[in-house]
């Protein structure tokens, strides 16, 4: 898309990057949901090489938080917000992995493909779960980036979800609250 | 919910940090257990999470700081270095939970509703303790003890009827207490209650109180005086210390109880007068009648119904319940701030014997908080309170120190009640009241 059509933009706009071998069929799909549920504008941008200080050499996981920290140092001034999707394993220094990983307000969220690519049986789900799985996290760090918090409610999005089953069972659905939140946000970006 | 995250490494405050602010809670951090101290003396936390291995004081010790100091705190105990046995240190000194670094985040999540079901547990806890604590409240009379539900029972069983009750226990056992618990449950209840002190009183005046005296009886009897016998007009008439009174006073009132007529003093017309009469005595009556100090026929007049306030040496049960109502009373009475009284300090005052009673107890609270300055009272603030024996001399010595301090501090402040009142940490009012209590005089030292 060229720069000049960016500069008139009304609606905000949210650039996904996929990252390393992600495949970029997830971003395309990721970048759909953006744009349908919370009517943003969405972008896909070609992969990038994984930030190579993000490994770290003892977990032999990727620092979610360092990716963050880069990204939004990085000159990217069109995006009003970065979602960031690899397919290696990312972790918090708290947690053994996260699925994803956004700050409350912040402008980069962080999506792996990794533990959202093995039910917990271990066997592989199919390609299309996958993906659902990959939008629902990238909607709810979104919601994160537009300052929501998590919910209570199981059938919101904004509900944590720690196992990829609770995330399964979670539809595609913002709660009334975090509906009208999300309005809120959007109206002065 | 308020919570604290305690841990040397940064990196591991600001990933909690962050993760609780998303579920919108109120976070805190703090980089050693000296730092989480002094933020939890500033401002309450729900929930801690604390490393265990920290410079300085560990987590481990933290844990059973935050413990003694604020018991209503929930700790969760997180480590790198997971071992069974801190894992069961930390769980016995009181932890809620233990977590080994790094953790899933069902893990936590886990957690979490644990600390939010014990939240849950601990309001309906508290929801049912207030409502214990209405139950345990007999009209200002604080107690739960067997022994004080019996006093309890045995003011609902009496308060109905008319008939005379001797209340029988030590000095500052609450006596007078007992006795307006009576006359409110009673159907005069919306009759006057007058208390009179008969060892306070001389015998002649005394008299002249109870009777009322008729102009020119004796000199200064300047007009007719009707006697609280007469003005208590159907109410309750409460006489303490009755076992002070003179014999012949003893007669008087025996042919009152029985003729139900007063005659004033320098009159010979009798007056009809209807009252209930309650007395109470710190002596042993039996052995006044003994000692041929007391009238067997008054005793049984008067003893229609006995009660025998415990003193609290035998209703420990109960210091818990008064202290923190002292406590309570005294806050809202001043402007010190003082929240609760540590374990240690209540389990000394558990051990003490209190031979002042109820009053002692409430005069300790008094002083303990007036000097502290801290928000909680400490062991260290009940140093004046010498162990069991050597109490007998308690109430007096700690009124003087009380008085003693507050004319220090007086002295010390030019007499300038407004600045004398907010070093002594209580309002202006209260220290009037002192003033008047001790009859402190500017220059008056020399005589205290």
């Amino acid at each position: 898309m060229p720069d000049d059509d960016r500069v008139d933009r009304k609606k905000p706009l949210v650039t996904v990057i996929p990252f390393g071998q992600t495949p970029v069929i997830a971003a395309k799909v990721i970048a759909a949901h953006i744009s349908g549920y919370l009517n943003m504008d969405a972008e896909t941008l070609p992969s990038m090489p994984i930030p190579p200080d993000a490994l770290d050499g003892e977990r032999l996981q990727y620092n979610a938080a360092r990716i963050i920290e880069t990204l939004e140092a990085a000159d990217m001034t069109n995006a009003f917000k970065i979602v960031a999707l690899f397919d290696v394993d990312l972790f918090i220094p708290l947690f053994t992995h996260v699925f994803g990983e956004a700050r409350q307000n912040g402008r980069v969220a962080a999506i792996s493909l990794y533990r959202l690519s093995i039910h917990a049986d271990g066997s592989c789900p199919p390609s299309d779960r996958i993906l659902e799985r990959a939008a629902k996290i990238a909607l709810h760090e979104m919601g994160h980036l537009l300052n929501l918090l998590h919910c209570a409610d199981p059938l919101c999005l904004m509900n944590f979800s720690d196992t990829v089953d609770n995330l399964d069972q979670t539809p595609f659905n913002f709660c009334r609250y975090c509906r009208r939140s999300l309005h809120r946000a959007l109206a002065s970006p | 919910m308020q919570i604290m995250i305690v841990d040397d490494e940064r990196i591991i405050r600001e990933s909690f940090f962050h993760w609780f602010q998303k579920s919108g809670h109120t976070v805190e951090t703090a980089a050693s257990g000296a730092e989480a101290l002094d933020k939890l003396t500033q401002a309450p936390f729900d929930l801690l999470f604390v490393d265990i291995k920290m410079p300085g004081m560990d987590g481990i010790e933290l844990l059973a700081a935050v413990k003694e100091r604020y018991p209503e705190t929930l700790v969760v105990i997180i480590t790198a270095y997971g071992s069974i046995e801190s894992a069961v240190n930390a769980m016995k000194i009181g932890a809620t939970d233990y977590l080994v670094k790094p953790f899933k985040p069902d893990q936590l999540s886990l957690v979490m509703e644990k600390v939010a079901q014990h939240q849950k547990r601990s309001s309906e806890y508290n929801y049912l303790k207030g409502r214990l604590e209405k139950i345990t409240r007999f009209d200002n009379i604080i107690g739960q003890s067997a022994a004080m539900t019996a006093v309890f029972e045995m003011i609902a069983e009496v308060a109905d009827s008319d008939a005379s009750v001797l209340l029988a226990g030590e000095t500052g056992t609450g006596k007078e207490l007992i006795a307006r618990a009576i006359h409110a449950k009673s159907p005069r209840a919306n009759l006057p209650f007058i208390a009179i002190n008969c060892g306070a009183i001389p015998d002649t005046l005394l008299e002249s109180e109870l009777f009322g005296h008729q102009k020119g009886a004796y000199t200064g009897a300047t007009h007719d005086r009707k006697g609280f016998l007469e003005v208590v007009g159907g109410g309750t008439l409460f006489l303490d210390e009755v076992g002070e009174i003179s014999p012949k006073m003893q007669v008087d009132l025996l042919r009152v109880l029985e003729d139900k007529t007063v005659t004033r003093v320098g009159s010979r017309r009798p007056v009809s007068v209807d009252f209930r009469l309650v007395t109470a005595t710190s002596r042993d009556l039996d052995a006044q009648i003994d000692a041929g100090h007391f009238r067997e026929d008054f005793y049984y007049r008067i003893n229609v119904i006995q009660i025998d306030i415990p003193p609290l040496r035998q209703r420990k049960a109960d210091i818990q319940l008064l202290a923190d109502h002292f406590l309570k009373k005294l806050c809202h009475e001043t402007t010190k701030r003082v929240d609760r009284i540590s374990p240690r300090a209540l389990q000394l005052l558990e051990a003490y014997d209190w031979p002042g009673n109820v009053r002692e107890l409430e005069n300790a609270i008094e002083r303990a908080m007036v000097l502290s300055k801290s928000r909680m009272l400490d062991e260290a603030d009940f140093a004046f309170l010498q162990p069991p024996g050597k109490a007998a001399a308690h109430g007096p010595a700690l009124r003087d120190m009380e008085k003693h301090h507050i004319l220090d501090i007086l002295d010390q402040y030019g007499w300038n009640i407004t600045q004398a009142a907010k070093a002594l940490g209580i309002n202006r009012v209260t220290l009037h009241k002192k003033i008047r209590r001790y009859q402190l005089k500017a220059g008056s030292r020399d005589n205290q």
